[in-house]
C-alpha cells in the first residue's frame, strides 16, 4: 500500500470539492441558474427571499441563484478546458513528434512557429482573434487550444530526438517501417505519459486564460454564466456585496490550484523534471 | 560574438515579419475594412474609389506587400473611432503600460530577491513553508480576482489606496502588487535553485575558510553569479507580464495600451486592435533580443552553443 503524499491528498481534497460543485448541485431540487428575481437581488449568503425561499450563496444582481449559477459557470469552463487540452495535445503531439522524427527543414519550420506563438503575448493574441471571429464557447476551444499546443510540442519533440536514436526504432527502420508506423507504433505510446502531465497542467492555465477573457468581456457570452463574468459583474458591488466577486474567485482558486497539485504529484511519483 | 548578435537579430527580425503577417490575415479576417468606413448611405462609386485608395483593389500578395511595408513605419491605417492614426491612439497610452510593467518587474524581482534571501538565512523551518505556501497559493489566484482581494481590502475596508486610476504613488501600488507577484512562485524556486548551486563551487569554501560569516557569503560572494539566471528569466517572462498588463488595467481602469485594446474591442475598432498587439509584441522581441544579447557577453556559453 503506497502512502498518499501531501500532493496527492490536497489534490484529491480540492478536486473533490469541485467535483461536488460541478457534477452534484445541477442535480439537486432547486437548481437553477437562469430564473431571476428582482424582488429578491443581491441577497447574502443564506439570505431568504420574500417568498420564503432560501439561497445558500445568496443571489446576483438580477436574482439568480448564485450556487446554481457557480456550478454551471464551471461545468461550463471544465467543458471548454477539456476541449482546448484535447485540441493542444492532439496538434502539439503531432507537430513534435514530426518535428523530432524528421528534423531537418520540417523541425526549423514548426519550431520556427513555436518561437513566433511564444513571441506573441498569449492572452493578447487570442484578444484580437476573439474580436474577429466572435467568442462562443465552441470558438473559445478551439482558439484557447490553437494557441496551447506549444508546450507539447516542445516536449514531445524533445522525447522523440532521444528516443528515435534508440534500438527499438532502428531495427523497425532498418526492416522497412514507414515513419507513420514507427511514430504511431513506437513514438505516441513512449510520449503520451509525460504528455498527459503537461496536459493536466496546462488545464489550470486554460482556465485561468479562459476565465480571464470572460472578464474582459471576451470570453462566454450571457446567458451563460463564466466564473471570470461573474468577477467582472460582482466588481461593481464590491462594498456592498463582496461575495459576488469573491465567490468565483474562490471557486477558480480551488480548480486551478487542485490541478497544481495534480500536475505536482504527476511529477514526482513519475521522477520527472516539470515543464512549463 | 558578432556571428552571435548578427544570428539573433535575424531571428528578431524573422519573429516580427512573422508578427506583421498574423496581423495581415487576422486584419483580413475582419472584413473590408471600406465597409466599415463607410456610412450607409455611400455611392458604389464612393466604395471603389475608397477601396482603390487602400489599395483594395489589388491582388492579395501585393496588399500583403503593401500592409508589410505601412506596419514597419507603424502605419496600421486610421482608427475607425476617431479621425486619428490607430498608432497614435497606441503611443498615447505607452507611458502607462511601462510605468504598470516596470513597477510590477521590480515588485516580482525586488520581493524574490527579499524573500529568496530570508527563506536562505533563517533558521526557521516554518518560515521558509509560510512563503513558499503563499507564493504557490497566489500562483492559482488569477490577476483579477487578486486585483480585487486587493481593493477589497486595501479600499473598500481599510481605506488606504485609490482602487482605479492613474496619478499618484498611491495609485501604483495595488496595481503593481497585483501583477508583480504573479510569478513570484516561479522566481523563488530559480532564486533558491541557483543559490543552491552556487553553494557548492569552491569559492564559496575558500570563503567560509577565510573566517567569513554566512552573511557576508552570501550577499558578497553569492549574491552576484545567482541573480543572473533570475533576471534572464523574469526577462524572458516580460512576455507574460505584458499579456498580464491588459487584464490588471482593466481591473484598476489604469490608462495604458491594454486598456486601450479592451475597450476597441467592444467599439471593434480593429486597426487598433492589431496595431497595440503589434506593438507590445514588438517591445517583447526587442526586449527579449536585449536580454539575449547581454547574457552573451556575460557568460561566453551562451554564446558558443
Amino acid at each position: 500500500m503506497a502512502r498518499i503524499s501531501f500532493s496527492q491528498a490536497t489534490a484529491g481534497a480540492l478536486l473533490l470539492v469541485m467535483a461536488i460543485l460541478v457534477i452534484l448541485i445541477p442535480l439537486l431540487p432547486g437548481y437553477d441558474p437562469y430564473t431571476q428575481d428582482l424582488g429578491a437581488t443581491l441577497l447574502p449568503m443564506g439570505g431568504t427571499s420574500f417568498d420564503g425561499k432560501t439561497f445558500l450563496l445568496g443571489t446576483d444582481t438580477l436574482g439568480r441563484d448564485l450556487l446554481s449559477r457557480l456550478a454551471l459557470a464551471g461545468e461550463v469552463s471544465t467543458l471548454i478546458g477539456l476541449g482546448a487540452v484535447a485540441v493542444s495535445l492532439v496538434m502539439g503531439v503531432t507537430l513534435g513528434l514530426i518535428a523530432g522524427y524528421f528534423r531537418g527543414p520540417v523541425e526549423a519550420v514548426i519550431m520556427g512557429l513555436a518561437d513566433l506563438q511564444l513571441s506573441i503575448p498569449r492572452v493578447l493574441l487570442l484578444i484580437a482573434v476573439t474580436a474577429i471571429v466572435g467568442p462562443s464557447v465552441f470558438n473559445l476551444a478551439i482558439l484557447l487550444g490553437l494557441t496551447s499546443w506549444v508546450a507539447y510540442g516542445r516536449v514531445a519533440r524533445g522525447m522523440t530526438l532521444s528516443l528515435r536514436e534508440r534500438e527499438f526504432i532502428l531495427s523497425a527502420r532498418v526492416q522497412g517501417a514507414s515513419a507513420t508506423w514507427n511514430i504511431r507504433q513506437h513514438l505516441l505510446p513512449n510520449v503520451l505519459p509525460q504528455m498527459l502531465i503537461v496536459g493536466s497542467y496546462e488545464f489550470g492555465m486554460i482556465i485561468v486564460l479562459e476565465a480571464s477573457l470572460s472578464y474582459l468581456g471576451l470570453g462566454v457570452q450571457p446567458p451563460l454564466p463564466s466564473w471570470g463574468m461573474m468577477v467582472s459583474e460582482g466588481q461593481n458591488y464590491l462594498s456592498l456585496a463582496p461575495h459576488l466577486a469573491m465567490l468565483p474567485s474562490i471557486a477558480l482558486f480551488i480548480l486551478v490550484a487542485g490541478f497544481q497539485f495534480l500536475s505536482q504529484a504527476f511529477t514526482k511519483e513519475n521522477d520527472l523534471e516539470m515543464v512549463s | 560574438m558578432a556571428g552571435f548578435i548578427f544570428k539573433r537579430l535575424l531571428q528578431s527580425v524573422l519573429t516580427i515579419a512573422g508578427v506583421i503577417t498574423a496581423a495581415f490575415f487576422l486584419t483580413r479576417l475582419a472584413g473590408d475594412p471600406s465597409v466599415l468606413l463607410l456610412p450607409p448611405e455611400a455611392s458604389p462609386e464612393d466604395a471603389a474609389r475608397l477601396r482603390s485608395a487602400l489599395g483594395l483593389d489589388q491582388p492579395l500578395f501585393i496588399q500583403y506587400l503593401l500592409f508589410m511595408g505601412n506596419a514597419m513605419t507603424g502605419d496600421f491605417g486610421m482608427s475607425l473611432r476617431q479621425a486619428v492614426p490607430a498608432m497614435d491612439l497606441v503611443l498615447e497610452r505607452v507611458p502607462a503600460t511601462m510605468e504598470l510593467a516596470v513597477a510590477s518587474f521590480a515588485v516580482g524581482i525586488g520581493l524574490a530577491f527579499v524573500l529568496g534571501i530570508l527563506m536562505r538565512l533563517t533558521r526557521q523551518g516554518w518560515v521558509r513553508d509560510v512563503i513558499t505556501w503563499a507564493a504557490l497559493g497566489r500562483q492559482a489566484i488569477p490577476v483579477f480576482s487578486f486585483g480585487l482581494v486587493m481593493i477589497l481590502i486595501f479600499s473598500v475596508w481599510l481605506r488606504w489606496l485609490p482602487s482605479y486610476g492613474r496619478g499618484t504613488f498611491a495609485h501604483l501600488i495595488l496595481p503593481a502588487l497585483t501583477l508583480g507577484t504573479y510569478e513570484l512562485a516561479l522566481y523563488l524556486r530559480l532564486f533558491n535553485a541557483s543559490l543552491s548551486a552556487e553553494q557548492r563551487n569552491d569559492y564559496v569554501r575558500t570563503a567560509y575558510a577565510k573566517g567569513q560569516g554566512r552573511i557576508q557569503v552570501l550577499l558578497k560572494h553569492m549574491l552576484p553569479n545567482a541573480l543572473l539566471p533570475l533576471i534572464t528569466v523574469a526577462g524572458i517572462n516580460l512576455g507574460m507580464l505584458l499579456g498580464g498588463t491588459v487584464v490588471t488595467e482593466t481591473v484598476f481602469s489604469w490608462p495604458g495600451v491594454g486598456r486601450l485594446i479592451v475597450q476597441s474591442v467592444s467599439q471593434r475598432d480593429f486597426p487598433v486592435i492589431v496595431a497595440g498587439v503589434f506593438l507590445i509584441s514588438l517591445v517583447f522581441v526587442v526586449i527579449n533580443l536585449i536580454v539575449d544579447i547581454l547574457y552573451g557577453f556575460l557568460d561566453p556559453r551562451v554564446r558558443l552553443n
